[in-house]
């Protein structure tokens, strides 16, 4: 999770929040990091660039991107599938 | 159609805030910007997704709405030649590296050349009107005259008019290529006497409003553009004709500011007006100060008001006689690869 914590940072240039800043059950979203749905599409592209993953469905994107945790159980989840 | 400058903001390769008292020098062949913290004007979370030049726009902006002690404006007018160029940049390298998959929204939507207008709306919340032009050197001009139409259907408004333009990587590369720059230092640049110049980039805006009050520190009194004239005559011609326009003569104008660059190509042009229509003039100079860009007009304009706003013409600007003991009236000429010249008048008030 500290990689993705750091790859999130750089996606989205949030700028003066370092890893430990970022709780791994903390919101993204709204009252968290306070991120929004342009930032939703540059998660997307991170987990296709960084993971090769796929979000299949865009509904799942809500509870996918709730917390840096969601996003690695998805990542874990979809690489394992992948073998 | 006259205007009164109510407020100006520019950032520049100039910090704005000790500038004249204290100027900034550059050896090399570009003058970048001196970024002030723009956090103090910006929000962090939004500011994270500004190029450079959009947070120069938005500060400058700032400056200028505080300097007029304005909170809303009613228009909101930018000029550009370049636009976004960092942002395109960037988009246009993920088009092409990633075989125009994966691509990511932030870059796309921050490369438009009116993202900087827009940006300030958002800011600001404000609905008003909201335009850009897009002219190459004369994107300034054509901002300020679409201000002072503005104030001529409705003399209540309150005009924000600015341009802005940047330096990139890829842009400096492209145009060093044109032969465009040189290596010098600012001191020397003027009186290089050799082709080429220093590249500049920077953001000034202007609060318009036809009345005169309190915090009004010029009075913007004319302004016209004149596309590939054919020679020094004919420029002179136009320039003569701007000023009768204006119930003047040159010998009525306290100051001729010119865009004189240091490249010796561009530079005859005003060589030979200065010591024909202005002769015995004082002239001066502003493109040591910020470089050579197509916006650079509004650096000038922005200095110019500062000195008819404190009667002081910066010594470091005078480039013929002496800074005049009174400032009336300010002509602001300047011009590109000597086919896009333009004429600010300003006068005191």
């Amino acid at each position: 999770m500290a990689d993705l914590k750091v790859q999130i940072i750089q996606q989205l240039n949030l700028q003066e929040v370092k890893p430990e800043d970022i709780e791994n059950d903390q919101p993204l979203f709204k009252e968290g990091l306070g991120l929004d749905s342009i930032d939703a599409l540059e998660l997307i592209v991170l987990l296709q660039q960084h993971h090769n993953v796929r979000i299949a469905n865009p509904e799942d994107g809500p509870e996918i991107f709730y917390s840096v945790r969601t996003m690695a159980e998805y990542i874990t989840a979809e690489k394992s599938k992948q073998g | 159609m006259k205007a009164f400058i109510q407020g100006t903001g520019s950032i520049s390769a100039q910090d704005s805030t000790v500038f004249p008292a204290t100027i900034r020098e550059y050896e090399g062949n570009r003058l970048p910007v001196a970024d002030p913290d723009y956090k103090q004007w910006i929000d962090i979370r939004q500011i994270r997704r500004m190029g450079r030049v959009i947070k120069m726009g938005v500060g400058a902006s700032h400056i200028s709405l505080q300097d007029a002690g304005l909170t809303m404006p009613d228009a909101i007018i930018t000029g550009t030649a370049y636009g976004c160029l960092a942002d395109t940049g960037v988009f246009l390298n993920k088009l092409v590296t990633q075989q125009e998959d994966m691509l990511t929204p932030t870059a796309f939507i921050q490369s438009t050349h009116n993202t900087v207008a827009g940006q300030i709306a958002l800011m600001l919340g404000c609905h008003g009107y909201n335009n850009t032009f897009v002219h190459g050197a004369f994107s300034l001009e054509n901002a300020l005259q679409d201000g002072l139409l503005l104030l001529q259907e409705d003399p209540a408004r309150k005009v924000l008019a600015g341009a802005l333009d940047e330096i990139t990587e890829y842009s400096h590369t492209i145009l060093s290529r044109f032969g465009l720059y040189k290596n010098a230092h600012t001191q020397q640049l003027l009186r290089s006497g050799t082709p080429g110049t220093m590249a500049g980039e920077g953001a000034a805006f202007f609060v318009l409003g036809a009345e005169k009050n309190a915090r009004s520190k010029a009075e913007l009194t004319g302004v016209e553009m004149i596309y590939r004239p054919a020679s020094a005559e004919e420029t002179a011609g136009h320039i003569a004709g701007f000023l009768q326009r204006h119930g003047l003569q040159p010998a009525d104008i306290d100051l001729l500011l010119t865009g004189r660059n240091g490249d010796v190509r561009g530079d005859a042009y005003y060589d030979n007006i200065e010591t024909t229509l202005f002769a015995g003039r004082p002239v001066a100079a502003f493109k040591h100060f910020c470089g050579e860009y197509p916006t650079a007009a509004a650096f000038g304009m922005w200095m110019a008001v500062q000195a008819l706003h404190t009667g002081q013409v910066p010594a470091a600007a005078m480039f013929k006689g002496h800074a005049p003991a009174t400032l009336k009236r300010v002509l602001i000429w300047n011009h590109q690869h000597a086919t896009h010249h333009s004429l600010i008048l300003l006068t005191a008030c």
